[in-house]
């Protein structure tokens, strides 16, 4: 087992690499870089001489792999270097600042969506080709299909504007938690009940199941103990793998809700051209994929004895 | 100084022995105004960190019936540029909305310009502005992107600050001198200044801020606002005397606007933590500063304009603009510093619920093109164009109205540098074909035009997601292909860089070319070797031009200067010019203290000092 984890680790740094060389490129060929970011809509008296040495300033007149090799030096050493638009801040400050709000959303939204969609996703299929069966799947087709920066602009309008009840965005009190969970989680919630339908489903044909019955147990006992506990095994590796989508999502909810979490950096960064830190972001999602993909296989590994890690 | 009987001299003798509000005054009728504001405006299109939806309110000239009380349109010919648009006689003593807009350097009472109408002045409240991106710094060399801008205001004061009439305001200099030549600039500082930690500002921060911006060692962003200055001398504590290499009539309006940071202070720290860690002499400290959250900033009582009204002042970040709109509707916020998308601005102007200021643009609505391509580089090609897009449908049309077809690279809210009587390009597609047919352009056999080998043939970049200026490169396209061009349009994450490194033949921008905040040098724009030369658009006479045009400080003859500029842009026509369009700014109405109109929606905002909250 030990093996196979270093195993997967090495591919990790391998996936590492080429992601964050990946990265690397599309921000130099997309054109705009921070230093005119900054200069902002007041650099109109710029001449060619200052721009150039502010360029030089930040390494950017240098070819781009020089600039990649740079960084990676200093990465390796642990250094994530500085932000060059809020210049002088280093970038591991600016992320672990901004990941306190994201661990907050995405770990209440996980739970959010866990705890609605396995009831949910184990009811349905309970209780198959029911009115309950059906609204659930209905509801969770539509938590796929509908984009959550719509969801979350409607509820805006309609649970801030028009009834008033919360706050339309930020920070605070928990009130102004509610939103932005809440539609995180859809998704989740969707696709994670959509999942244990099925598998209970699956589950509950077994012929253990059948056994189970027939040895008089309770319906309650056979459902809990023998159908549940071996439909949560895909839900396991969905929930970790979902982990990658969680993330992913906070990029577009924490912008709507102006959550001022890693999401949100990453999309400023980008659209300021701030490579440092769009660089540290992007490794950071790849480490914690990486990462929850070994995790997701050694849980599997340890809730079903049939896998075996070689 | 010395009598001068120069045009020059006779202009910058009246400022002798001037109190502030002669100074006021004095500032209009030099055309002393500055880019930094328009610029604000300006460079939406262009600029890397914009939300390029949002850029584009328009306002709506054709005003059905007044829909709101508090709506205030500022008239585009009106004294935007500094200009005698209120001429020196009829700027008396008694002061008008306009002059009274610096908020009263002396008694900064809100009062002057409540719309309230009488209301006296009441302290409290905090004023919540929301912002679109993160406040990265709270430097002044930072203070470039609007919404930091909003912020570093609040902290820092300068010599002189613009107003939001586009007048620039005597601040921590209470008057000054300039020299014969024209290149000596004596400043004479308030007194009993201090900054935050109760230090009093002196002639020696002055000098240590200009010296230090200006050095190439600290790589300023805004190092180029101090090009031309030869030696800052601190005379004593409150004179400073500034040399320059040359007679620069845009000095005051670039170097002069710079924020001052106290020496003791920012020598100590440095320049990068000066950005999280500011001090200035402002009406605000700094309280609270979460970049990508907010940054409040509280009251400072020994503020030498008098203590503000307002208890603080709060810019939120609120990245998505419908979600702004209803921060405004739901009254969790007063105002948002960056712009709406324009069905919001028309639905909340018309609503009637909020203090509306819809301003004109100085920034020019263009299709930048590169001279250098072999196409672009027929100028009648250029011109073919102009004749060939139907700008009056695309103000009319695309843009409800809410914005005025350009004649140049001025705008026409610069009524005094305006130059109307220049080349026209009406729409007349069959003249676009002629043009092109006498320049020797003949259609292929695919429809295409070529000459020479050379195919009208060409891509128009337009910003991912910019789905206000996407119809109109839209309805450009299809108005340049009727006429024998292929055009495609291709969307880019680009901003200024892609025309500016020459990857792009044409994009749309909104840009000055001279008239930011009044000031109608252009020469970062249109000079030969400008970095902004997005068209790289290379003239000599036009290049003279605008180098007579710095030299020359009298405003009539400048005002001939930029009439010839203007005239050899629509000759030449270097980029294809559209339109100026329109700003709004919303407050809610529990802000009081506001003035009836201005002329800078956002320069408004320097101004908080001098605003109070109602409770509710």
């Amino acid at each position: 087992m030990y093996r196979y984890v270093i195993q997967r680790l090495l591919q990790g740094i391998i996936v590492l690499f080429l992601v964050s060389i990946a990265t690397f490129g599309i921000l130099q060929a997309a054109p705009g870089n921070p230093v005119e970011t900054m200069l902002g809509e007041g650099a109109t008296q710029l001449t060619q001489e200052d721009y150039d040495r502010l360029l030089q300033k930040w390494g950017l007149d240098k070819p781009w792999y020089e600039q990649y090799f740079t960084w990676l030096g200093n990465f390796v050493t642990g250094d994530f270097g500085q932000s060059m638009v809020r210049a002088g801040v280093p970038v591991h400050e600016m992320v672990l600042e901004a990941a306190w709000p994201t661990i907050q959303l995405t770990s209440l939204s996980l739970a959010f969506a866990i705890l609605v969609a396995l009831p949910a996703g184990m009811i349905a299929a309970i209780r198959r080709y029911s009115i309950f069966d059906s609204g659930i799947m209905v509801w969770a087709s539509a938590g796929i299909a509908l984009p959550n920066f719509w969801v979350g602009l409607m509820l805006i309008i309609l649970l801030a504007l028009y009834l008033g009840w919360l706050p339309p965005s930020g920070g605070g009190d928990w009130k102004h938690y509610i939103m932005p969970v809440f539609v995180l989680a859809i998704n989740e919630t969707a696709v994670l009940a959509r999942l244990m339908r099925g598998a209970m489903l699956e589950v509950l044909g077994q012929d253990y199941i059948t056994t189970a019955r027939a040895k008089g147990l309770r319906e309650y006992v056979v459902i809990v103990r023998h159908a549940v506990r071996n439909a949560l095994l895909p839900i396991v590796t969905v929930v970790g793998l979902r982990m990658a989508f969680l993330l992913s999502g906070t990029v577009v909810v924490e912008s709507i809700f102006a959550w001022p979490g890693i999401g949100q950096l990453f999309i400023t960064s980008v659209n300021r051209s701030d490579y440092q830190v769009v660089q540290a972001i992007v490794v950071l999602f790849t480490v914690l994929v990486i990462v929850a993909n070994i995790v997701t296989d050694l849980t599997y590994a340890i809730i079903d004895p049939r896998i075996r890690l070689n | 100084m010395s009598e001068d009987t120069t045009a020059i001299g006779r202009i910058l003798n009246r400022f002798e022995g001037t109190n502030r509000r002669d100074f006021l005054k004095r500032s209009v009728i030099m055309g002393a105004t500055v880019p930094t504001f328009a610029t604000l405006l300006a460079a939406c299109g262009g600029d890397d960190d914009d939300d390029d939806d949002d850029d584009d309110d328009g306002g709506d000239e054709s005003d059905s019936g007044d829909p709101t009380a508090t709506t205030q349109r500022s008239v585009p010919t009106s004294a935007v540029g500094g200009q005698p648009t209120p001429t020196e006689e009829e700027m008396t003593d008694d002061a008008t909305a306009t002059e009274d807009g610096g908020g009263g350097e002396e008694e900064p009472t809100a009062t002057e310009e409540d719309s309230g109408g009488g209301d006296e002045g009441q302290q409290g409240g905090t004023l919540i502005l929301m912002g679109h991106h993160e406040i990265a710094s709270l430097s002044p060399d930072d203070a470039g992107p609007t919404v930091h801008w909003v912020m570093v205001t609040q902290i820092h004061n300068a010599l002189v600050e613009l107003d939001p009439w586009y007048v620039l305001q005597p601040t921590l200099a209470e008057s000054f001198e300039v020299s014969e030549d024209g290149m000596t600039y004596t400043f004479n500082l308030v007194q009993g200044a201090p900054f935050h930690d109760g230090e009093e500002f002196t002639s020696a921060d002055v000098k240590y801020t200009f010296d230090f911006y200006r050095d190439p060692e600290n790589a300023m962003l805004t190092a180029s606002n101090f090009n031309g200055i030869t030696d800052v001398e601190a005379s004593d504590d409150y004179t400073v005397v500034i040399s320059l290499e040359g007679p620069n009539a845009a000095f005051l309006s670039r170097a002069g606007q710079a924020f001052i940071v106290p020496e003791h202070h920012h020598s100590a720290i440095g320049e990068d933590a000066y950005k999280s860690d500011p001090m200035g002499t402002g009406p605000f400290s700094v309280r609270e500063y979460r970049a990508a959250e907010f940054t409040e900033v509280e009251a400072f009582p020994d503020h030498f304009r008098g203590a503000p009204l307002l208890d603080a002042v709060r810019e939120r970040i609120v990245p998505e603009p419908s979600v702004r709109t209803i921060e405004l509707e739901t009254g969790e916020a007063d105002s948002s510093v960056w712009a709406l998308v324009t069905e919001d601005n028309l639905r909340l102007r018309d609503s009637g619920d909020f203090v509306t200021y819809q301003t004109s643009s100085v920034a020019c609505n263009h299709f930048p093109m590169n001279n250098e391509r072999p196409y672009f580089a027929d100028r009648e090609v250029r011109r073919a164009l102009m004749y060939a897009l139907d700008r009056d449908l695309i103000v009319d049309e695309l843009w409800e109205g809410l914005a005025v077809k350009a004649t140049g690279n001025i705008s026409p809210a610069l009524d005094f540098y305006y130059e109307p009587d220049v080349t026209e390009y009406p729409y007349d597609p069959d003249l676009a074909i002629e043009t092109l047919e006498n320049a020797g352009w003949v259609a292929g056999s695919d429809g295409v035009r070529e000459k020479d080998g050379v195919r009208l043939e060409w891509t128009l970049a337009v910003i991912a997601g910019d789905q206000a200026r996407r119809p109109e490169a839209e309805f450009a396209q299809e108005s340049w292909n009727a006429i024998g061009c292929n055009v495609s349009i291709e969307d880019t994450t680009a901003a200024s860089s892609g025309m500016r490194d020459g990857t792009h033949d044409m994009a749309i921008y909104n840009w000055t070319y001279g008239g930011g905040s009044g000031e109608p040098d252009g020469s970062n724009t249109l000079r030969s070797d400008a970095l902004n030369n997005f068209s790289k658009y290379k003239s000599e006479q036009m290049d003279e031009l605008l180098d007579a045009g710095l030299r020359e400080t009298d405003p009539d003859a400048r005002k001939e200067i930029y009439s010839e500029v203007q005239k050899l842009v629509a000759e030449d026509v270097p980029f294809i010019y559209v339109k100026y369009w329109d700003w709004f700014n919303f407050y809610n109405p529990r802000v009081k203290g506001l003035p009836d109109s201005v002329l800078s929606g956002g320069t408004l905002y320097s101004m908080a000092y001098t605003m109070w909250k109602e409770e509710e």
